[in-house]
C-alpha cells in the first residue's frame, strides 16, 4: 500500500495534502523511474523474491494451483482491438456443481473469478514468482504475414482474383482460358 | 363447609383417581402427560386420541387431548387432527360429532404429524429440468 | 412541451413506410433478421471467396436491395457458420445460440477444438455449468478466425447421450449404474485375472494423458497391444519416423504452395480449415491441384486424374502427363488421406507417395509429403487372444461383438453412450474435450491443451485418473498423481507433446523414403482410391458429441431436403 515514493527526499519536501495524494499512485513506471531505490534488491530482482509467506494466500492455493498467463483472444465478432494487446493471468477451473435447493451454480473455489491484467507478459511473470504460483504462458499466434493487396486483383482480366458470379463460366476461364491453355482466335 | 376445609377437594382427587382408574394408571398418568385433571370424554378421533373438557378451569386449560397409548412419550401437538384442532384451539364450541357444517370431501387428505427432525422429514430437492441427459443402455431383448 | 413533441417527424410512414425486410432461411444454423442488414456484403464475398460457395447475392437496388439466395435455398457449406461472426450488424446470428444467454453471464474459457484433427483454437462459452456455444480464436497458423461447422454447433451433444455413473453389465445382460468403488473393483479382478491377454484400441477423441496412462498400465501388465481405430501401415518407417504420418509442410505451408497432388482425401470435409486455405492459395497463389479419388466438390477446380492407385505409380515411373508438372513445381505438396492408408495396400501407397516425394526438388525446409488425418487423437501413437478389451472412446463400429473371443471382457471408457458403450461389460464414465485439461495434437503434430470449461457431469471423472486409479486397484501403480507428473511422463516418452503451439519439424524424409521401399504390400489397382466422407450430409455426424447433437441431426435434414430442391 504505502508507496516507495514516500520514502523519497524529494516528495518530504512537498506540502502535506500532496504527499497524501501522491501515497496512493504505485505503477511500475513510476517505480523504476525513482533513482533512490536503484539499490533496493527486492525491487529490481522481483523473480528472487517469494512473498508468499506474508501475503496471506493458503498454501494449497499457493502449490497446487495453475496460473495461466495470456494475452485474451479479440472477439471474433467484432473488429475492434482496442480490448486486447495485454495479458491477463488466469487460475485453472475448479469444480462446479448444482446446487441441490435452488439448481444454482456453486463452486467452492474463492479465485475462480481472478483475473489479473497487466500491460507486458514481463510483468505477469514477475508477479506470479512473486507470490510463488506455478504458472505457463500460452503464447498467441496472431502474426500474419503481410500480402500486399489490390481492389484491382478483383478486376483482373486474367487472374483467379476476378470476381464474379458465374461461377461455372468462371471456373473455366480460370482454369483454361486465361491461362493461355486454350485460345479464341479472334477475326478482327 | 366442606371448602373452607379443603375437604372437597380432597374427595376431587380421590374422584380423579378413580376417574383413571386406579393408582397405577393415574401415576403413569402423571409420569406420561404431567397432569392428572378430571373432565368429561368429549369425544375421540380416528386416530385414538381423546378430548376432555372441565369448564371449572379457567380459559385455555378448560380443553385437553390425551394422545393415543401407542404414540407412547413420544406425543406431538400435530398429531391432533384438523377436525379436532379448532375445538381443541377454541375455534368453535362445537364437536366434530355434533357439527353439521364440517366438509367432508373425496379428496381430502388422511392427516400426518409434523416429521421434522425423523428420518421422514422434506429434503428439498431440485425441480429445475437436469441439465444433461444421461444415456439410457437399451435393453438387450 | 417540455421534453419535445409528442408526434413524429416521419411522415414518409404513410407512403413508403420504412424499410422492412424478410426474413430468408438459409439453413438451421444461421438465424436471419434481414431488416438489420446494411447491406455491406461481407457475408457474400466470404461465401464467395473464402467457402467457394456462391449462394448468396443481392437482389434489386437501393432501398429495396435485399441480401440473401433469392429462391429459398439453404447456404450449402461447411463454413457457414462463420459469417454469423462476419455480420457487424445482428442480421445473422447462430440459431442453436439465440435466446439463451446475455453476454455479461457467460465465462469465456479458451480451448482446442477436436472434432478434427486441424485443432482449432476456440473459446468455449460457459454459464452456470452448461457450454451455451463455441466461437473460434484467432490463430494464424492453424485456422485464422474461422471455424468449421461441425465444430462450432455440435456443443449440444455434450449434454446427451452422456455417460453419468458407472455402469457394469449384470447376469442378465442388463446394464446396471454402480458406483465407482464397485466398478473399480470389478474392472480390476478381470484385469489380474487377464494378465497380459489385456489390449486396448483409442478412439479419436482421446487424449495423450490417458493414452499415455494405457500404454504404461498395458505395459506393466505385460502387454503391447494398444492401437488406434482406423490402422496406419507399419510397414517401411510405419510410425517410427514422424516424417510419414504428419502434415510435414503445416497448414500455413498449403498456402504458399503452387502444385498440390490430393491422394484419396476430401479435405473440404475432412479438414475444412485446410481447404480454404488451399482455396485461397488457388485464389491468390495460382495454385493447381490434382486429384487422385472420387470426383468431389472441393469448390475450387482440380484436375481428376482418376481413382486407381496405379496412377501414382505411373506418375513415378513418368508415364503420366502429370508427370512433368510434378517435376516442374518448385513447391509442390503431396497430401495423402488418412482413409487412404488404411487400406490394405496403404503400405504400397505411401511408399510409393515418398518415392515421388523424393523425385522433387523443392527449396530447402519445404516438405513434400503430408499426410491427413480425420480424427484428433490418431497423430499421438503409432490382435490375438485377448481377455480383456479397454475401449477408450472408440466408437466407430469397427469392432464387432461378434469379432471377439466369447469370453473378452470390454471395457468402455468414454463420455457418451454410443456403439463402444452398448457392447461393453462395463463402463467407465470419463469426460469430454471441454470438461478436461488434456493435450491434443493435431494433424501437423502440433501440441495444444483443452482447458476445463465445465465439470464432467454426475459421476464422470477425468480420463487419466480413472487409468491411475485402476492401476492402484489391479495392483501396478503408476507413477503419477497430478497432472505435473503426467506431463511429465508425456515429456519423457516424446518431447513434442509438452511443447504446446510449437509444431516440430519432421526429419529424416529420405531415410523414410529408403525403409518404404522395403515394403512388400502391392498396390491394388483393382480397389479404386474412395474416401468415407463425400457429400455434405455426411460431414455433420462423424463421431459420438456430433452423432448426439440435435443441431447437427437438423443440418442433416434440411442438407437432404436441399438436395431434393431444384434450385
Amino acid at each position: 500500500m504505502a508507496s516507495p515514493l514516500l520514502r523519497t527526499r524529494a516528495l518530504s519536501k512537498l506540502p502535506l495534502h500532496i504527499k497524501w495524494v501522491c501515497s496512493n499512485i504505485s505503477t511500475s513506471a513510476v517505480r523504476h523511474a525513482d533513482p533512490s531505490i536503484k539499490n533496493d534488491v527486492a525491487l529490481l530482482n522481483p523473480g528472487e523474491t517469494d512473498i508468499s509467506p506474508v501475503t496471506g494466500i493458503p498454501e494449497d492455493f499457493v502449490k497446487e494451483r495453475r496460473v495461466r498467463i495470456y494475452e485474451p483472444a479479440k472477439n471474433c465478432m467484432q473488429s475492434g482491438t482496442n480490448n486486447i494487446g495485454h495479458w491477463q493471468m488466469e487460475f485453472d477451473t475448479k469444480e462446479r456443481w448444482e446446487n441441490p435447493l435452488m439448481g444454482w451454480c456453486s463452486t467452492g473455489d474463492p479465485l475462480s473469478n481472478m483475473n489479473v491484467e497487466f500491460s507486458t507478459k514481463e510483468e505477469a511473470i514477475e508477479f506470479c514468482e512473486k507470490n510463488g504460483w506455478q504458472y505457463y504462458i500460452h503464447e498467441s499466434k496472431l502474426q500474419k504475414k503481410f500480402k500486399p493487396k489490390s481492389y484491382g486483383i478483383n478486376f483482373a482480366w486474367n487472374k483467379r482474383t476476378r470476381v464474379s458470379t458465374n461461377y461455372i463460366l468462371e471456373q473455366y476461364l480460370a482454369q483454361y482460358l486465361r491461362q493461355g491453355q486454350v485460345r479464341f482466335l479472334a477475326k478482327n | 363447609m366442606a371448602q373452607y376445609f379443603g375437604l372437597d377437594k380432597i374427595a376431587a382427587f380421590f374422584k380423579t383417581i378413580q376417574q383413571y382408574g386406579g393408582i397405577r394408571a393415574s401415576l403413569y398418568k402423571i409420569y406420561r402427560m404431567d397432569s392428572l385433571r378430571p373432565g368429561t370424554l368429549v369425544g375421540t378421533d380416528k386416530y385414538g386420541n381423546k378430548y376432555y373438557e372441565n369448564p371449572s378451569y379457567f380459559y385455555g386449560r378448560n380443553r385437553w387431548v390425551e394422545y393415543a397409548p401407542y404414540y407412547g412419550l413420544e406425543y406431538d401437538a400435530s398429531q391432533v387432527p384438523a377436525e379436532w384442532y379448532g375445538w381443541l384451539h377454541y375455534k368453535t364450541d362445537l364437536t366434530p360429532d355434533k357439527d353439521p357444517f364440517r366438509p367432508k370431501y373425496k379428496w381430502m387428505a388422511d392427516h400426518t404429524e409434523n416429521l421434522s427432525g425423523t428420518s421422514g422429514q422434506y429434503m428439498p430437492y431440485t425441480t429445475t429440468r437436469p441439465k444433461i441427459e444421461p444415456w439410457i443402455p437399451p435393453k438387450s431383448s | 412541451m417540455a421534453f419535445g413533441s409528442d408526434r413524429s417527424r416521419f411522415t414518409d410512414i404513410d407512403f413508403s413506410g420504412k424499410r422492412a425486410v424478410e426474413d430468408k432461411d438459409i439453413g438451421p444454423l444461421v438465424k436471419t433478421i434481414m431488416t438489420r442488414c446494411i447491406h455491406c456484403t461481407r457475408c457474400i464475398r466470404f461465401a464467395s471467396e473464402v467457402a467457394g460457395v456462391d449462394d448468396l447475392g443481392t437482389t434489386g437496388r437501393g432501398n429495396d436491395m435485399q441480401v440473401g439466395t433469392y429462391v429459398e435455398k439453404m447456404f450449402m457449406s461447411e463454413l457457414s457458420g462463420n459469417i454469423i461472426d462476419l455480420c457487424p450488424v445482428g442480421a445473422l446470428t447462430s440459431k442453436p445460440y439465440s435466446f439463451t444467454a446475455r453476454p455479461w453471464e457467460i465465462r469465456k474459457i479458451d480451448s482446442i477444438d477436436v472434432l478434427d484433427a486441424i485443432g482449432s483454437n476456440i473459446i468455449v462459452s460457459t454459464r452456470t455449468g452448461e457450454v451455451m456455444r463455441i466461437v473460434p480464436r484467432v490463430n494464424e497458423e492453424i485456422n485464422e478466425e474461422w471455424l468449421a461447422d461441425k465444430s462450432r454447433f455440435a456443443y449440444d451433444g455434450l449434454k446427451r447421450q452422456r455417460l453419468v455413473t458407472p455402469m457394469i453389465r449384470d447376469c442378465n445382460g442388463e446394464l446396471k449404474p454402480v458406483d465407482w468403488e464397485a466398478a473399480l473393483l470389478t474392472v480390476a479382478k478381470v484385469v489380474k485375472g487377464a494378465g497380459s491377454s489385456i489390449g486396448a484400441i483409442a478412439g479419436g477423441l482421446a487424449d495423450a494423458e490417458v493414452l499415455v496412462a494405457v500404454k504404461d498400465l498395458l505395459n506393466k501388465l505385460g502387454s503391447e497391444a494398444l492401437c488406434t481405430e482406423h490402422t496406419f501401415p507399419l510397414d517401411g518407417s510405419g510410425t517410427d519416423l514422424r516424417s510419414s504420418y504428419l502434415l510435414n509442410n503445416k497448414i500455413v505451408g498449403a498456402e504458399e504452395a503452387d502444385l498440390i497432388l490430393l491422394v484419396g482425401t476430401n479435405p473440404r470435409f475432412e479438414a475444412p480449415l485446410l481447404n480454404s486455405r488451399l482455396r485461397k492459395a488457388w485464389v491468390h497463389n495460382e495454385l493447381n491441384v490434382a486429384v487422385i479419388g472420387p470426383k468431389v466438390d472441393l469448390r475450387y477446380p482440380y484436375e481428376h486424374l482418376g481413382d486407381n492407385p496405379e496412377i501414382l505409380q505411373n506418375i513415378l515411373c513418368e508415364e503420366h502427363v502429370f508427370s512433368n508438372k510434378w517435376k516442374s513445381a518448385k513447391k509442390p505438396l503431396l497430401i495423402i488421406g488418412s482413409d487412404t492408408l488404411e487400406r490394405p495396400d496403404g503400405a504400397a501407397i505411401l511408399a510409393a507417395a515418398q518415392s515421388l516425394a523424393a523425385k522433387t526438388c523443392p527449396e530447402k525446409s519445404w516438405k513434400v509429403l503430408n499426410i491427413l488425418h480425420k480424427i484428433a487423437s490418431q497423430t499421438k501413437f503409432g490382435e490375438g487372444n485377448l481377455k480383456v478389451l479397454l475401449l477408450l472412446g472408440a466408437d466407430d463400429c469397427s469392432i464387432n461383438k461378434s469379432d471377439l473371443p466369447k469370453d473378452c471382457f470390454v471395457i468402455y471408457q468414454g463420455h457418451h453412450g454410443d456403439y463402444g458403450a452398448s457392447i461393453a461389460d462395463a463402463i467407465l464414465p470419463g469426460a469430454a474435450y471441454t470438461e478436461k485439461q488434456a493435450t491434443y495434437v493435431n494433424t501437423e503434430g502440433r501440441a495444444q491443451e483443452t482447458l476445463v470449461a465445465v465439470s464432467p457431469p454426475g459421476r464422470a471423472r477425468e480420463d487419466w485418473k480413472i487409468i491411475r486409479a485402476l492401476s492402484e486397484i489391479v495392483g501396478t501403480k503408476l507413477p503419477y498423481d497430478n497432472l505435473n507428473e503426467i506431463r511429465d511422463r508425456l515429456d519423457q516418452v516424446a518431447p513434442h507433446l509438452t511443447k504446446y503451439g510449437y509444431a516440430e519439424e519432421a526429419n529424416y524424409f529420405k531415410q523414410a523414403e529408403q525403409l518404404a521401399k522395403k515394403t512388400q504390400a502391392k498396390l491394388d489397382s483393382s480397389a479404386p482410391i474412395d474416401v468415407k466422407i463425400k457429400e455434405l450430409q455426411d460431414y455433420f455426424m462423424t463421431d459420438s458429441i456430433s452423432r448426439a447433437s440435435p443441431t447437427m441431426a437438423k443440418c442433416v435434414q434440411a442438407v437432404l431436403k436441399q438436395k431434393q430442391s431444384k434450385y
